[in-house]
């Protein structure tokens, strides 16, 4: 048949959970995002000649968003053969507004009433033949959660060939705005919709008393994180332990059964060392990946996530931040490309580059599993490793986030902020069942190939060296050399030694990537760190530095700009650099207290001394006369209110 | 009765905006002070003039503030609700 469908309808209509029902596996996702703001492509599964197409949810086509702009330039490159636009039962008039737009298309559209199951429910009458006359097109009440009504959706879609006549102008005569838009819809949903909806409403205004409480709604939100992230790391832990194991012994036993059938020392070691060893490590830290991603995708799914950003906005913005940016930030949590990529609902330019500066502050799943394993090196298994980590992850992106701000390229904010609260609906479980599985595939495409490739390269490095392959005499090889050079550059930061300088810049191509590097360039890594506070030191610079490659090409991706994305390198570099020197001063300190009170003492006021010359420089440029200080000065007030 | 008049006769003439609501006291918007950007925004999500609308909740801090246009429930920021002049019902 050879048809191409489009679904097109507001944010939170169900457009998503439809095209899982009617595609199943038959689909392809663009993109990382757990928010669908990337087209979807699929095929109907059960005529594979009809390609389906989920576009971006939006509110109308007026182009000011990228979603919008990203639909409309769809439509017109790319024209579907038909549309199928889905509008949430439960919300009619919002949800027609798009309508009465896209019926001005000229493209032949079919409408889909979805949550049918909910209006039965709650006895609700709905007029489909009085609806489709309203709206000159075909109305098919469906469920997509429940499977009800889809295969004469898409067959009604199908066979849908003529452009609908709505004309609102010759009822209006003449303009048509927003205001009469909603007027023709308030007019004509009590011709067709009789009853109300009352309980999905009352349920959530119930739990929202709970959720969004004043006082409460803040500490029960850190309490769900906390649980999500102990779930997702112990439980993960425990698992991701057992694939190490499993794959060690892969390593081993093939390397025993390699060497007995005398199979050349070289080879031996880059399939079992290099191969097997690369993937194992990647691979153990798939369950807490798995668990985290899908805890993530509950709370979106249950419309969870939106409240988080309402009760976060205030204290964001004191950061330079809104409340868009929390869920990027909690997405970097699992992975950071999937935090970065969510960045793109952020309208606000200057708010959008600060978030995806700061959002690899936040550790990430596989710098999570670097912190979990220096916590079972050196401190006996306990979770202060990555506790801490997290919150200086946290205090890094508040403090260097009002640092940005104070550059006056940070200090504009122009965007408006308004949300739309969805209701609360238990999770639809196939649908984080499909976003998991794309997570899964790029993990693993990312960490596959990746970090194949660097295992081998730094396998490579390892034991080749100026006279050839070193047959595991480490000093020999092209990898000790570089080492040595590096370790200079970290000697302020506590951890001088090449096997720490090397595991470093083999964190740029994923984080994991330290683990393994540490354990193979050393048989002892312990002996590394002199003391905790090196570890930390070392641990920090791993948190605050550039992220993994992947990461740093999503933000490239976003920011579009090589200038930008550069600054976010040297950024980041900066402030991984100040916080891990700043953490061994401290450790020095700590260990030599008696001899470095006077010293302490000096830089003490050195430090105060410079944080009040950096307020110096927060200043209006207005060169007034006479003006001593930028920041309450009269007339430049408005630069400085958010 | 006559109460009755000067409490319509109050609610027409003095102004006031969506932010000073107290909870569940529904109004009518009856201008939306904001860019011309802003507005259409505001606008396509249900939020007109003439449009009934009441407050839900405050967030912590009071900012941002949850309100119910029509069928849907929105999240401003304070600084736009305070920007928003109803009329009391």
């Amino acid at each position: 048949m050879n048809k191409k469908i489009a679904l097109i309808g507001n944010p939170n209509c169900g457009k998503t959970t439809l095209f899982n029902a009617l595609t199943g596996t038959y689909q392809k996702v663009g993109n990382w995002s757990g928010v669908t703001t990337e087209k979807k492509e699929g095929f109907y599964k059960k005529d594979k000649s009809i390609q389906i197409v989920d576009l971006p949810g939006l509110y109308s086509l007026s182009a000011r968003s990228k979603d919008e702009m990203a639909v409309i330039d769809y439509l017109n490159n790319e024209r579907p053969d038909v549309i199928i636009n889905v509008v949430d039962g439960t919300n009619l008039k919002r949800n027609l507004f798009l309508t009465t737009l896209l019926l001005e298309l000229k493209i032949p559209l079919v409408m889909a009433v979805n949550h049918y199951d909910r209006l039965l429910k709650e006895n609700v009458e709905l007029d489909v033949e009085l609806m489709s006359g309203v709206f000159k097109s075909p109305v098919i009440p469906v469920s997509a959660l429940k499977g009800i009504n889809l295969d004469k959706l898409v067959s009604e879609a199908v066979n849908r060939r003529t452009v609908a006549y709505f004309d609102l102008k010759a009822l209006y005569k003449g303009e048509v705005g927003v205001s009469e838009r909603y007027d023709f819809i308030e007019k004509s949903i009590p011709r067709f919709f009789k009853g109300q909806l009352k309980k999905g409403e009352q349920i959530t205004q119930r739990i929202d008393n709970v959720l969004l409480h004043k006082k409460w709604g803040i500490p029960i939100f850190v309490m769900v994180m906390l649980l999500v992230y102990f779930v997702s790391i112990r439980l993960g832990g425990v698992l991701g332990g057992l694939v190490q194991t499993a794959f060690d012994e892969l390593e081993f036993s093939l390397g025993s059964a390699m060497t007995t059938r005398k199979i050349p020392q070289w080879i031996t070691s880059l399939s079992c060392e290099a191969v097997i060893g690369g993937i194992g490590t990647v691979a153990s830290f798939l369950p807490q990946i798995l668990i985290l991603f899908t805890l993530l995708a509950v709370m979106e799914q249950s419309g969870y996530s939106a409240r988080t950003s309402f009760l976060l906005d205030r204290i964001f913005r004191t950061f330079g931040l809104g409340g868009k940016s929390f869920i990027p930030m909690m997405l970097g949590c699992g992975c950071t490309v999937s935090g970065l990529m969510s960045t793109r609902t952020i309208e606000d330019r200057n708010e959008k580059i600060m978030t995806i500066y700061l959002t690899p502050f936040i550790p990430c799943g596989a710098k999570t599993a670097v912190f979990g394993w220096f916590s079972s090196l050196l401190f006996g298994g306990s979770a202060v490793v990555a506790t801490s980590m997290y919150f200086l992850g946290i205090f890094s992106v508040c403090f260097f986030g009002r640092l940005l701000k104070r550059f006056k390229f940070f200090s504009e904010s122009r965007g408006s902020f308004v949300l739309e609260i969805p209701e609360l609906k238990p999770p639809h479980f196939k649908d984080v069942f499909f976003v998991l599985k794309e997570k899964v595939k790029d993990f693993v495409t990312k960490a596959g190939l990746i970090v194949f490739v660097f295992s081998v390269i730094l396998w490579a490095l390892r034991n080749l060296g100026f006279s050839g392959y070193t047959n595991g005499e480490v000093e020999k090889s092209f990898l000790f050399l570089i080492g040595n050079l590096l370790k200079y550059l970290f000697y302020p930061l506590g951890f001088s030694s090449w096997q720490t300088s090397v595991a470093v810049v083999s964190g740029i191509f994923a984080k994991e990537a330290v683990i393994e590097t540490l354990n193979l360039l050393s048989n002892s890594p312990k002996d590394l760190f002199r003391s905790g506070f090196t570890a930390f030191s070392f641990t920090s610079f791993i948190l605050l530095s550039p992220p993994c490659i992947a990461s740093i090409m999503t933000a490239h991706r976003e920011l579009k700009n090589k200038k930008l994305t550069f600054y976010m390198l040297v950024f980041q570099t900066a402030v991984a650099y100040v916080v891990s020197f700043f953490i061994n001063m401290v450790g020095i300190i700590v260990n030599h207290l008696n001899r470095l009170i006077l010293p302490l003492f000096i830089v003490i006021i050195i430090i105060v001394a410079f944080s009040f010359s950096i307020k110096k420089l927060k200043t209006c440029d207005k060169n007034c006369s006479n003006c001593k200080s930028g920041e309450k000065c009269q007339k430049t007030e408005k630069r400085f209110t958010t | 009765m006559f109460f009755a008049y000067l409490k319509d006769f109050w609610n027409k003439f003095i102004p006031m905006v969506l932010s000073e609501l107290k909870i569940g006291q529904k109004a009518i918007i009856k201008r939306v002070l904001a860019q011309e950007r802003v507005k259409e925004r505001l606008a396509e999500l249900g939020l007109i003039e003439g449009q009934t609308a009441f407050v839900v909740r405050f967030a912590p801090f009071f900012d941002p503030v949850e309100i119910k246009v029509g069928d849907v429930y929105l999240a401003i920021r304070k600084g736009q609700a305070d920007k928003i002049v109803v009329e009391k019902i």
